[in-house]
């Protein structure tokens, strides 16, 4: 058994993890909530976004053009898609819905493929300015990108519950999330509130691809599926409440890290999030309901 | 078939049969036909490296069965169905190297093995429906990843794993005797395949078929109507990963090594995409779909395209399926072909039939 010494830079490493989830789950509950979909391009839309930033930086672009224009990418990609898509899908299951953007996945996919190939077994890297800075607590080193991450995901989380909670837009896409029908029949331009959701969501989709790049690896197959990390997060709060997915999304980012310096336990750590909300949907979900909605699970 | 199933209080006497139309008729034809080719002409025909392909075209038409069952059949979305033929694959794989059983009996076991793991895992994901069930399954799928990156697949080691990281010389899986070559393999996968075919048909065509279908329609009429819902649900998952299984046993025939890399969970979602694009409301999806996912990108590779090209058609493809064109290709394209029959006819002067 390690010892405590031997976690301690995990404890850190999985915060800032779990703050890069956090932001994310918060990214998806919203326009979950907005518009009824589960965006499983999440990760995409943020991995190409961070390949586009790389090309960039090798191009010798500034690098915080370069990172404005992977934030920016996500969100315009995002924001394509919805409104393409969305108002056509909008009356359809959610799970069509979902599955549908499984289609931009693979299209966005594809097209990683296709640019930025992954042959030669050379690796992509980019490294952000608060890489270098940083201090000590106690012993721990700590980087301000772990800062960012972790900080990132508490400010999103604050700053998303109180756009919701007191800004026009944010009591609009709340009445949505009950009834799209009837807050449009109440005068609220929803396909304008829809759109604002989706770039919102993509947006968070970029800079978390962004950060996840530096915190973890800039690779496409990877970042695409670290969504299912943070939806894991978002599942656990059922997809309704920010504060819980915030919370779930630290513990699991906490969780898989401090699984590393097991030695038995340490391949088996990429299993936390699956792990975690299989359990937690099976457990919530133990009281069993029939109704003639398709909404609800 | 339906033995287990809920008796109903009403005893009806059956129907007498009715005698098969012509319809019937020529579809039975045109199976017959198609199998009497892929049988016979195809291994003649094509060169070793199109063999090959049609080879897991046979397995992926299983898997690409079993999802469009549980998909287009009962309305349950599975995202993790590459994981169930891993389960499949492994434990062909390993009961190939610690047994000198027969082949066939090999493939029952694997699909027994995968049956009764599905069902384990299906039965408390059960509870969940729609949206929620298909994403429990990716995260399922997810999880099975990386147990099978940590234990590897069976490579002639020893222990309940059978994986030994230190050999050099792998023996390769091996293949039933009377199917050693890769055209004597390939009759013997499209026999299998054809099996399971028939295995679902017959499902789809009684009791649990019915049921199903009621499933699909409407879960709390389906529960009011009488149906036990969870057994017939439960069953659908059986088959499915039962049939996934077989196919997973004849793949590791097929390729003769097996590596956990193969079986990335991206490849489920290409799997959903290539169903719902093939059509999950038809049998003749399925193989549409296998013939998208190992055909297509056969040839493409030998024309040099890049099979990234392809990765993005089915992007496009399951965007295009679920806004216009539910069906799927293999209900889509003789609609098209009859429309366009009907647009040549009313366009042509006499003579061609009016």
């Amino acid at each position: 058994m390690p010892s405590w010494q031997d976690f301690q830079p995990f404890i850190v490493s999985g915060l800032a993890l779990g703050g890069v989830y956090a932001l994310s789950g918060v990214g998806l509950i919203v326009l979950y909530r907005a518009t009824g979909v589960v965006y499983l391009a999440f990760g995409a839309v943020g991995a190409m976004g961070a390949l586009i930033a790389w090309s960039l930086v090798n191009a010798s672009v500034p690098g915080w053009v370069a990172w404005l224009v992977c934030v920016a990418s996500a969100g315009v990609v995002t924001l394509g898609y919805g409104l393409l898509f969305g108002p056509a899908l909008a009356k359809r299951d959610p799970l069509v819905k979902a599955v549908a953007t499984l289609g931009l996945t693979l299209v966005l996919f594809g097209v990683m493929d296709l640019l930025w190939t992954t042959g030669g077994g050379q690796s992509r890297a980019i490294t952000l300015p608060t890489d270098n800075g940083g201090f000590t607590l106690g012993q721990i080193q700590v980087t301000w990108t772990q800062v960012v991450g972790l900080g990132a995901g508490v400010a999103i989380t604050v700053v998303t519950a109180a756009f919701l909670r007191y800004t026009k837009l944010g009591t609009a896409m709340r009445a949505m999330a009950n009834d799209r029908e009837i807050t449009a029949t109440l005068g609220v331009p929803v396909r304008r509130v829809e759109a604002a959701a989706w770039l919102g969501c993509g947006l968070l989709g970029g800079l978390a691809g962004l950060l996840l790049a530096d915190l973890v690896a800039l690779d496409a197959t990877t970042l695409t599926f670290l969504v299912i990390s943070s939806l894991a997060a978002a599942l656990i709060a059922r997809l309704r409440s920010i504060a819980l997915t915030f919370v779930a999304a630290i513990v699991i980012g906490l969780i898989h890290d401090l699984l590393t310096p097991i030695q038995s336990l340490s391949n088996y750590r990429d299993m936390t999030p699956f792990v975690l909300a299989a359990v937690a949907l099976l457990v919530l979900s133990r009281r069993r309901v029939i109704s003639l909605s398709r909404e609800e699970a | 078939m339906a033995g287990t199933a809920v008796r109903t209080a009403r005893a009806r006497p059956r129907p007498p049969l009715q005698k098969p139309g012509a319809g019937t008729l020529t579809r039975a034809a045109v199976v017959a036909v198609i199998l009497l080719i892929s049988l016979f002409a195809l291994p003649e025909l094509l060169s070793l490296y199109y063999v090959d392909a049609m080879t897991q075209v046979a397995v992926y038409a299983m898997v690409t069965l079993g999802l469009g069952l549980l998909v287009g059949r009962v309305g349950l979305v599975s995202l993790g169905q590459v994981a169930v033929l891993a389960i499949g694959a492994w434990t062909a794989a390993r009961l190939l190297f610690a047994t000198t059983l027969p082949y066939p009996v090999v493939l029952l076991a694997a699909g027994v093995v995968t049956m009764a793991l599905g069902t384990l895992i299906g039965l408390p994901a059960l509870r969940l429906r729609g949206l929620y069930l298909a994403l429990i399954t990716l995260m399922l799928a997810g999880a099975i990843t990386v147990v099978l990156a940590t234990a590897n697949f069976p490579n002639g080691g020893h222990g309940f794993l059978g994986y030994d990281a230190s050999s050099v010389h792998i023996p390769p899986i091996r293949r039933p005797s009377i199917a050693a070559s890769d055209p004597a393999y390939f009759r013997y996968s499209v026999i299998v395949a054809a099996l399971m075919f028939l295995l679902a048909g017959v499902h789809i065509k009684t009791r649990p078929g019915r049921a199903w279908a009621a499933i699909r329609q409407s879960e709390p009429a389906a529960l009011a109507a009488g149906i036990n819902v969870t057994l017939y649900k439960l069953w659908a998952f059986a088959l499915a990963s039962f049939i996934t299984g077989v196919a997973g046993g004849v793949l590791a025939g097929a390729v003769h090594y097996l590596y956990s890399i193969g079986f990335p969970t991206q490849d489920s979602i290409t799997l959903l995409a290539v169903v719902l694009m093939g059509g999950a409301y038809s049998l003749w999806g399925a193989v549409v779909a296998a013939l998208l996912l190992q055909l297509l990108p056969a040839v493409l590779h030998n024309w040099g395209v890049s099979a990234d090209w392809l990765t993005i058609l089915f992007g496009l493809g399951v965007l295009q399926v679920l806004t216009t064109a539910p069906g799927g290709l293999a209900d889509q394209v003789p609609k098209d072909l009859a429309r366009l029959g009907r647009l040549l006819r009313r366009h042509l002067p006499s003579g061609a039939g009016g």
